[in-house]
């Protein structure tokens, strides 16, 4: 290693990046507050109570968005079940989009001006609190569940449904005997994934949580009515524990509970048809909660293209007309996050890369702080970087770069995961391969991880482009007149009652993400995905 | 003269020692096979040839120079093929002769010639993701000897196909083995290939080569019970040796006197040996024969060529292989267990008398 100075170089700089933009912004929050701010938080019943609602929240939610998304999961997997690309294309939608956006769409349906409260029912209603706020989350994250396990569903083999059914079985106890505990590891999984994203929320509370404030929102609160970073520091700190710990429950249960199914070669077996009753009873669920979603999407729409939600009808094209700085603010939620994206596709494959296969030193430590943020909420990350760069020599308050960076940081674990995982995809007998035919470890570098990384690589990019253009947490706190992005601009318009244009630069930003998301289809579908 | 010399090969991982003082030589143009079970240091040894771990101690030498030196002139085929599985069949093929840096043409038209050499002529262009498990076999092997390697090594490399083209890719490796004489090790824990491949087979257990010989050798006179019982099947019995003479010898076992043929050391006579007999040596006869040890058929297996007999004597039960074309035995029938020809290979003479079982 030491005859290698470029090798040497890269890992120079690759830990210097990692101690740098990860570790110490997330040092930076836990000591910046003093003894007695964390004192008085812990103190103040406000507090109190903001942790009791995001705990309530954390159970609430969570059950919910598990639940929803084991039977999306299950609609989505069996074969012999009608609309259930619908269902599949339904799942992914809130996946590309800011988070608030479910909220925001929630407002135009059941708020004051709702088109179902006020519109059909002719009621005005608060619908500000946690009933909505559960909803809102609900919505926002079955999704996340809903992917994951299908995941383990999917290497769940026919056969064995199948073998237990020939057994004598009824359907109901196949799925309660074989399935579900197969598919237990994945869905607890799930829910843990599931519960880091609901703690973590701030833009479907900062929408509709009203005065059921939970930690998120009472940090940022902290900051925008006191001015007290150092008390929202502290209490990001206390919002962050809960996540850290939820966050190594689920790596080490992913470990340990993963089921490796024993058997052979892989079945392209049809899988077993679902009973009457249970089709039924999915396809309704799905059905229902596919509507609420395609109305939530459909009333944005339609909110940006008449004149007054709830009241003038009347079609207009003025709300995207009539953006003017917001255009701006687009532009910039496009570029931080091209930087941003870029960046940490490039940092987590040179990490994954020296981790995995050079042995670097420190590897199991730089592979913790890559991991971090996956832990640590959006919010926490934006007031680490917005109080670790604002002197000097790196004071970059308020400027682009921090927003950019910030982002790159947060986006930096689950792009490193792909790189990870792509390259224990490739069996290390074909780096033994070119070495035994005379290839030096450049050459093999060059020759193939360099290749077969480009994959991972596009596959991070898009990945972290769309969680940044849509992200509000990570940038709230960072957020200054000249560097406004889309995301914090909806956020003031809908809290100021503009839905017309919120709903116009919401339409615009979702355009953009699915663009993202149709781009990173096409550019990937020819990579062939077979790396083993 | 000695081609590939392997010296005193000892290598350990933590506290397990997968190569232990293994010393072994082969001709060039020698097929050596490694046999063992897994975790006997087969694959270690493999793979400290090619250069691509280090030895703790001891030496490995190709025509006389240590070899993994400057360049590795000893190449794998690896088990799982190792393709590179985004470059094409081609791209794989020529990577070896672009690190060499020759010209393109040269390289160009060696590919081809390779190619049509190992029957892939029109698949030069696919992915190795787009080729059947036999056809990756026969790129990995393409890219290997498109180099001339000084030694090829091959490790385990039908052990991922189907029976039905096991059978045709191992004579075929066979056929090209001879044709272009390389020196090649093979390491397998099948010992049917093992047999059928090698000129040479090393008989490896826990790190250590425990025979060495012709596969004759070694399925006719294994050095020990380990290697008699894990190449092929074996009856291994213990017997006392009442006389060995020129034209026959006696043997003494569960109070039974067996005859058997010539050959055996005169030396052994009135000691006790373990003894191995294969299937195929041993021959089913009336019950009534005096010198056979008699018993009843206790299951039988037809496989085609001949049928297998377990035949229970009360206090061993032999293994015996009849041509199915000669005798078709019921089972519970009483017979007698004898020796077809020459007398059984003795294993080792510090056997008791009694018999044991497999």
């Amino acid at each position: 290693m030491l005859r290698e100075p470029g090798l040497l170089a890269a890992i120079a700089v690759l830990w210097g990046a990692l101690l740098l933009f990860v570790l110490y912004p997330a040092l930076r929050v836990a000591l910046y507050p003093k003894v007695h701010d964390y004192g008085a938080i812990l103190s103040d019943p406000r507090y109190g109570r903001a942790l009791v609602h995001s705990l309530t929240m954390l159970g609430l939610s969570t059950a919910s968005a598990t639940g929803l998304g084991l039977l999306f999961a299950l609609a989505t997997t069996r074969r012999d079940l009608p609309l259930r690309r619908l269902f599949s294309a339904v799942s992914l939608l809130p996946l590309f989009s800011p988070p608030f956006v479910v909220a925001f769409g929630y407002i135009m349906l059941f708020g004051r001006n709702g088109l179902v409260t006020h519109g059909i029912f002719g009621v005005r209603t608060n619908i500000l609190g946690w009933n909505g706020l559960w909803l809102a989350q609900t919505v926002s994250f079955f999704p996340v569940a809903a992917v994951a396990i299908r995941d383990v569903l999917e290497t769940i083999p026919p056969s064995f449904e199948r073998a237990a059914r020939n057994l004598g079985a009824s359907r109901l106890r196949v799925f309660t005997t074989v399935t579900l505990p197969l598919a237990s590891g994945g869905i607890v999984s799930a829910a843990l994934l599931v519960a880091i994203l609901v703690l973590a929320d701030f833009g479907n509370p900062i929408l509709i949580a009203g005065d059921y404030s939970v930690l998120a929102t009472e940090a940022w609160l902290r900051v925008q009515g006191w001015a007290d970073v150092r008390g929202a520091a502290a209490l990001s700190f206390v919002l962050m524990l809960p996540s850290l710990l939820l966050f190594i429950a689920q790596r080490a249960w992913a470990k340990g509970k993963a089921y490796v199914t024993i058997g052979g070669k892989a079945s392209s077996m049809e899988t077993e048809p679902a009973a009457r009753p249970a089709k039924v009873f999915l396809v309704a669920a799905c059905s229902a909660v596919s509507l609420l979603v395609i109305l939530i999407y459909a009333s944005l729409a339609a909110g940006s293209l008449v004149e007054g939600w709830g009241f003038d009808w009347r079609p207009t094209l003025r709300w995207f007309t009539g953006l003017g700085t917001q255009w701006i603010d687009l532009l910039h939620s496009l570029l931080f996050s091209l930087f941003a994206a870029f960046g940490s596709a490039l940092l987590a494959m040179a990490s994954a890369y020296l981790v995995r296969e050079r042995s670097m030193p420190f590897a199991r430590a730089a592979d913790a702080i890559a991991m971090l943020p996956a832990a640590l909420p959006g919010i926490f990350i934006g007031i680490g970087y917005s109080i670790a760069f604002n002197r000097p020599p790196l004071d970059l308050y308020g400027t682009a770069l921090v927003i950019a960076l910030a982002l790159g940081a947060w986006n930096l674990s689950t792009a490193y995961q792909t790189g990870l995982e792509s390259l224990k995809q490739v069996s290390p007998t074909i780096g033994e391969a070119a070495s035994n035919l005379g290839a030096t470890t450049m050459r093999i570098f060059r020759d193939i991880h360099l290749p077969l990384m480009k994959g991972p690589f596009a596959s991070a990019f898009f990945v972290g482009f769309i969680r940044s253009i849509t992200t509000l947490s990570v940038i709230v706190f960072l957020q200054t007149a000249s560097n406004t992005v889309a995301t914090f601009s909806i956020m003031n318009l809908v809290n100021d009652g503009f839905y017309g244009k919120a709903s116009a630069l919401s339409v615009a930003l979702l355009a953009l993400a699915f663009a993202a998301v149709g781009s990173g289809r096409l550019a990937l579908g020819r990579d062939t995905r077979s790396l083993a | 003269m000695t081609y590939l010399e392997i010296a005193h090969a000892t290598k350990s991982f933590g506290s397990l020692r997968a190569l232990d003082d293994v010393s072994l030589g082969a001709a060039k143009g020698c097929f050596l096979t490694l046999l063992g079970p897994s975790g006997c240091g087969k694959t270690t040894l493999l793979r400290s040839i090619a250069g691509l771990q280090g030895l703790d101690s001891g030496e490995i030498r190709i025509e006389g120079r240590t070899a993994g030196e400057g360049g590795s002139r000893a190449v794998m085929v690896f088990q799982d093929y190792a393709l590179f599985p985004h470059m094409d069949v081609r791209r794989n093929i020529s990577y070896g002769l672009v690190l060499r840096k020759e010209n393109k043409s040269l390289i160009e038209r060696k590919v081809e010639e390779t190619l049509s050499y190992l029957g892939i002529a029109g698949l030069g262009d696919r992915l190795p993701s787009q080729l059947s498990g036999g056809q990756q076999q026969r790129v990995a092997l393409a890219r290997a000897l498109i180099v001339e390697p000084e030694v090829l090594l091959l490790d385990e490399p039908l052990s991922n196909l189907d029976a039905k083209l096991r059978l045709g890719i191992r004579s075929e490796l066979k056929r090209i083995q001879q044709d272009l004489g390389v020196t090649t090790v093979y390491v397998t824990h099948d010992q049917a290939e093992a047999l059928a491949l090698s000129d040479l087979v090393a008989v490896m257990e826990r790190g250590k080569v425990v025979q060495v010989g012709t596969p004759r050798d070694i399925y006719f006179r294994p050095a020990g019970a380990f290697v008699a019982d894990f190449v092929g099947t074996a009856n291994l019995f213990d017997a006392l040796v009442l006389e060995a003479g020129e034209r026959e010898g006696r043997l003494s076992a569960w109070g039974r006197i067996w005859r058997v043929g010539g050959g055996l050391p005169e030396s052994l006579a009135g000691h006790n040996a373990l003894f191995c007999a294969r299937p195929e040596s041993l021959g089913l006869g009336d019950p009534g024969d005096p010198d056979s040890i008699p018993g009843v058929i206790e299951q039988k297996m037809f496989e085609g060529s001949h049928v297998r007999y377990w035949v229970d004597t009360g206090a061993f039960t032999f293994v015996v292989d009849e041509a199915a074309s000669l005798s078709d035995y019921e089972l519970k029938t009483p017979v007698s267990v004898g020796f077809r020809s020459a007398a059984p290979h003795v294993v080792s003479t510090r056997g008791s008398a009694g018999g044991r079982d497999e």
